[in-house]
């Protein structure tokens, strides 16, 4: 027998949803869903995680999609990788600030590897993809053995890595709904290298009213327990033209939030990643003015 | 499930073994197979050491459970040269001196494999992006994407 770093588990590879749900009801909190398998391999490896169970997802067919009508809401199954959408002509097309910031991921093997509802669920706030898809407003479908239940991303997870999933249940498809004509995203992050964890990021959603700021909502990423939204700062645009003065005032006011309140760590201090959160707000917004002005000049 | 019946096509050989559903791809390459030229660096999933090409794609061998690839082709760095003869990018590899303590080098050379199968002219920036998250810690990077644009045009 040779060492292995993982324990012994019962592994399981289900062919439908529906199956997967009764092996999760069965097993209960001793079970582990595992989709691309990357961060579940490394909590087993840490021993952060010591599954009885390991259901993979990898053999249900019918979560391997990527649903990307323009029109309708953009739906990625559970098994959809970080690559795929990454490669999607659709999304390219119509979501392209998801495919920017999957390239904000790790490396090409990772996001090969990674699904995009497996990062979200791994529930880590410095989740590049998590950010941006709180700004956009994305909800999780949610299964268990005869219900569904849908819950927004921004309620999905509670803390670092804990999530509302109960006893029995698993994501089946993150639902993004459709940006149209008249709403703009950006997403900017700070990480010491390309391919490393995110320090501080922040994902905004605009949606122009007769060239004044209509809905708005800024998340920000890596400076709490979980992925924030800064109210107040929004709340200062809604219905306001995005002028460099007002733009500079919000993002001080996302620096100033309540919310915000950075750990210091290998990468960053807090301070430093306080003072980011500024720079990244502005920087974020900006792009969205122009990307707001590009679609105007066509 | 605790052990599983898998057959893995291992460099061109049908292999046919008992796996421990707990056996990590790099486990079951190393250790049971004997393949040392399976690098694992990290064991996280950030340096590349490890990756191995499963039907052709470069893949994280220390994060991927064995039984998940069964059935499928595997291509270590034993499976790059023909026989005695080395592979193009390997002899860049060493015409450039692309490695200097060699333990990222497998990886490095199955990424750029790969790369240079879907874009056999690549830019530098193109092999940059392939290559980013294999870690040299020989911080031999320069010579590292000479060798492949050396490759990639003897290739031509």
């Amino acid at each position: 027998m040779f060492f292995r770093a993982l324990r012994h588990f019962e592994f399981f590879e289900p062919k439908t949803v529906a199956e997967a749900n009764e092996l999760l009801l069965s097993y209960g909190h001793q079970a582990s869903v595992m989709a691309g398998g990357l961060s579940l391999i490394q909590t087993m490896k840490t021993g952060e995680k010591k599954p009885e169970a390991v259901i993979s997802l990898q053999k249900i067919d019918s979560l391997k999609f990527i649903d990307s009508d323009n029109d309708q809401d953009l739906k990625i199954g559970a098994l959809a990788t970080i690559r795929s959408i990454e490669k999607s002509r659709e999304v390219q097309k119509h979501w392209a600030v998801l495919v920017q910031t999957a390239r904000c991921i790790g490396s090409v093997e990772v996001r090969r590897m990674g699904t995009v509802v497996g990062n979200l669920c791994d529930g880590t706030p410095a989740s590049d993809l998590a950010t941006i898809l709180i700004a956009m407003g994305a909800k999780m479908r949610v299964t268990s053995s005869g219900a569904e239940r849908e819950v927004p991303l921004e309620n999905f997870c509670v803390g670092p890595h804990q999530t509302v999933l109960e006893e029995g249940e698993m994501v089946r498809e993150v639902r993004v709904p459709s940006l149209g004509d008249h709403s703009f995203a950006s997403y900017v992050n700070l990480a010491r290298t390309k391919p490393d964890i995110t320090k501080v990021s922040v994902g905004v959603l605009v949606k122009n009213q007769n060239g004044a700021c209509g809905d708005v909502r800024i998340a920000v990423g890596a400076v709490a327990p979980v992925i924030v939204r800064v109210r107040k700062a929004e709340e200062l645009l809604r219905g306001e033209k995005l002028k460099a003065s007002t733009i500079e005032e919000a993002a001080r006011l996302a620096q100033e939030d309540v919310v915000v309140r950075p750990i210091t760590d290998i990468r960053s201090n807090a301070g430093y990643r306080k003072e980011m959160v500024r720079v990244l707000v502005e920087r974020a917004l900006t792009d969205v003015v122009d990307k707001m002005n590009g679609a105007h000049a066509h | 499930m605790r052990r599983i019946v898998c057959t893995f096509v291992v460099n061109g050989v049908t292999r046919e073994l008992l796996v421990e559903t707990n056996a990590l791809l790099s486990e079951v390459l190393q250790d049971d197979l004997g393949l040392k030229g399976v690098h694992v660096g990290c064991g996280t999933g950030d340096c590349g050491a490890c990756t191995v090409l499963v039907d052709g794609l470069p893949v994280l061998s220390c994060s991927t459970l064995a039984v998940t690839v069964r059935g499928k082709e595997i291509t270590t760095v034993e499976g790059m040269a023909n026989g005695t003869k080395l592979h193009p990018l390997q002899e860049s590899f060493i015409e450039h001196g692309a490695l200097q303590c060699g333990y990222c080098t497998p990886g490095m050379l199955l990424a750029s494999k790969r790369l240079l199968e879907i874009n056999p002219s690549p830019s530098r920036q193109d092999i940059k992006d392939a290559l980013a998250g294999h870690l040299c810690r020989c911080t031999g990077y320069n010579k590292i994407v000479d060798a492949v644009m050396a490759a990639a045009e003897g290739e031509e």
